[in-house]
């Protein structure tokens, strides 16, 4: 649109660059600075320390164990949780009457609260009487298990309440994609002799392709975000076995005894650089990718 | 063969239907029936009825408290979302200007940032050395309106450029101002983007949970506070965390369900578009 005055386009956008500036910017911008402070506590005097909490975040441990944790989730998601999703998708993609039924069913678990989500699934876990337990008691009657309180298990527990959030998401990402795909392309396949699995194997498959990208992005960005049900839900076991970077950060920050604003600070300038260094790459590639498309 | 492939496909998304509704069945009849039954009977539908639970919830008080606590933080970040993302996006899509393209880009910055680099930072911000407002529910609003900002102002920004250039230039003709257009033209014609955004903005801000445990005074929680407050208290009592739970969720499924073509959208409009 031609014939506004120069100043206008900025008062138009000014109001969104103040509060985003105030509420995400400068907060960002005041992680870099804390992160060089040696603060112990907030009631202490900080003092400048250089790089020194970085050098120390490269050899705590527990950090390292957070970073693994998030990329474990991932991992988890990318092998588990998208195939999953994409098998109810392709069950779905065949005529049948209740398809909305159970559309409406898997996507469901997404409109709640992920703290509900969490207080909901610890009867499932419950060592003695939680729904899981009691299901395996029908077998054996003398069974139990403190499923969130084994180190070990905790975080694969957590992981199936993450895969029941939000494999409905993906499936119905997936849905709208073979949706999308032309009828003639399975048409004609079928008429070369194909089989239902050939069909999925070699049109569904490749046609799908670019939103099992857009899966494949959110998932990573997804991972590093992951805070509330491994808070709320492995508080049982010890630090090393279930501590997410979301979750450290706020646990050296803000849980008692703690408050070490500084070196919180440097956890979380860690986490800012390596979502950057590694969401930025794939979003430039979805980016082209879309460029390419009509 | 084509009956045995049939039969097959019904199986599993049966069995996957089971292991995704089954909880909240459970956890929706939990709530009507005694703690004495549920804990006897876990998988069989209640033997013995009660609304006593239901009751406990609602003489506990503090649910009344958050759901009103989380409809003002909602509709009030909501609100403020919509305004600001919506001018933005406009000026974006059809105004040209200097720094256009790196603007865009330093908010699409905030798509990849997750929040919690900033729960040290803005607490400082929001603390009594700062803007002297944590513990408020102001507190939560202006981080709300921000994070929302990104994928506001993405999903309006292409709303607003496919409305067609002749339009625009008509209501210029007709001596329209910038603003003019703005409001009388363009955003009636992105009514159906708005409502994208209005419910994934509302429901995002509905869940929340990080920022009102960091942010919030506990004695007046938003409800994913309240509810992890009550299953601290409560949580020996099966029924009543339920019943609990029942009161958060149901209100929610039941919307859902009503207008789930608009919510699936909503929710999935970031990945289609962003």
């Amino acid at each position: 649109m031609r014939g506004h005055r120069w100043t206008t386009p900025y008062l138009f956008v000014l109001p969104a660059l103040l509060v985003y500036g105030l509420f995400v910017l400068a907060p960002i911008g005041d992680s870099f600075r804390l992160s060089f402070l040696q603060w112990p506590s907030p009631s202490s005097a900080p003092v400048w320390c250089g790089l020194r909490n970085f050098a120390e975040l490269t050899h705590d441990h527990v950090f390292r164990l957070a970073l693994w944790h998030n990329a474990l989730l991932l991992i988890l998601s990318l092998v588990i949780q998208l195939p999953v999703a994409l098998l109810l998708a392709v069950l779905l993609s065949y005529p049948m009457r209740a398809r909305g039924l159970f559309r409406t069913a898997f996507f469901a678990p997404m409109v709640m609260p992920t703290a509900a989500i969490a207080v909901l699934w610890q009867f499932v876990y419950a060592p003695e009487e939680g729904l899981l337990s009691r299901f395996i008691q029908v077998l054996d009657p003398s069974f139990a298990y403190p499923w969130l309180a084994v180190p070990s298990a905790a975080l694969p527990c957590v992981f199936v309440v993450i895969c029941w959030r939000y494999t409905g998401f993906h499936m119905v990402l997936f849905m709208a994609g073979i949706s999308a795909i032309p009828e003639p392309l399975y048409e004609a396949a079928r008429l070369d002799g194909a089989s239902e699995f050939q069909l999925v194997r070699h049109v569904t498959l490749p046609m799908l392709r670019p939103v099992l990208a857009v899966s494949a992005t959110l998932s990573v960005i997804g991972s590093l975000k992951y805070f509330d049900l491994v808070y709320l839900m492995a508080g049982g076991v010890p630090e090393e076995s279930r501590e997410l970077m979301a979750t450290y950060i706020y646990r050296l920050a803000f849980e008692e005894n703690q408050g070490r604003y500084g070196y919180g600070s440097a956890a979380a300038v860690a986490l800012f650089v390596i979502a950057l260094v590694v969401i930025i790459p794939l979003q430039a590639r979805r980016a082209r990718g879309e460029g390419a498309r009509p | 063969m084509k009956m045995f492939r049939s039969i097959l496909r019904h199986a599993i998304l049966l069995g996957f239907l089971l292991l995704s509704a089954y909880p909240l069945l459970w956890m929706a009849l939990a709530s009507v029936r005694t703690e004495g039954d549920a804990r006897r009977y876990p998988f069989s539908p209640p033997r013995e009825w009660t609304a006593e639970n239901l009751r406990v919830v609602a003489e506990s008080g503090s649910f009344g408290q958050a759901y009103v606590n989380s409809v003002v933080v909602c509709v009030a970040g909501v609100f403020g979302a919509v305004a600001l993302s919506s001018c933005a996006a406009f000026a974006f899509a059809r105004l040209r200007f200097r720094g256009q393209r790196a603007l865009f880009l330093l908010f699409l910055l905030g798509m990849m940032v997750p929040v919690h680099v900033t729960l040290i930072p803005l607490n400082r911000l929001m603390g009594t050395g700062g803007l002297g407002l944590k513990g408020t529910l102001w507190a939560l609003i202006g981080p709300y309106i921000g994070f929302a900002l990104p994928l506001s102002i993405l999903i309006l920004r292409g709303a607003f450029a496919r409305i067609p250039e002749e339009l625009v230039d008509a209501a210029r003709i007709d001596g329209c101002s910038t603003w003019g257009v703005f409001t009388r033209v363009a955003l009636p014609l992105v009514r159906s983007a708005i409502a994208t955004v209005v419910i994934f903005n509302f429901l995002t801000m509905w869940n929340e949970f990080a920022f009102a445990l960091t942010l919030l005074d506990p004695a007046r929680p938003t409800l994913p506070l309240a509810i992890t407050q009550f299953s601290g208290e409560h949580g020996i009592r099966l029924t009543q965390t339920c019943a609990a739970l029942t009161v958060v969720v149901l209100p929610l499924l039941v919307v859902y369900c009503l207008a789930q073509k608009h919510i699936i959208r909503g929710l999935t409009a970031g990945a289609v578009k962003g």
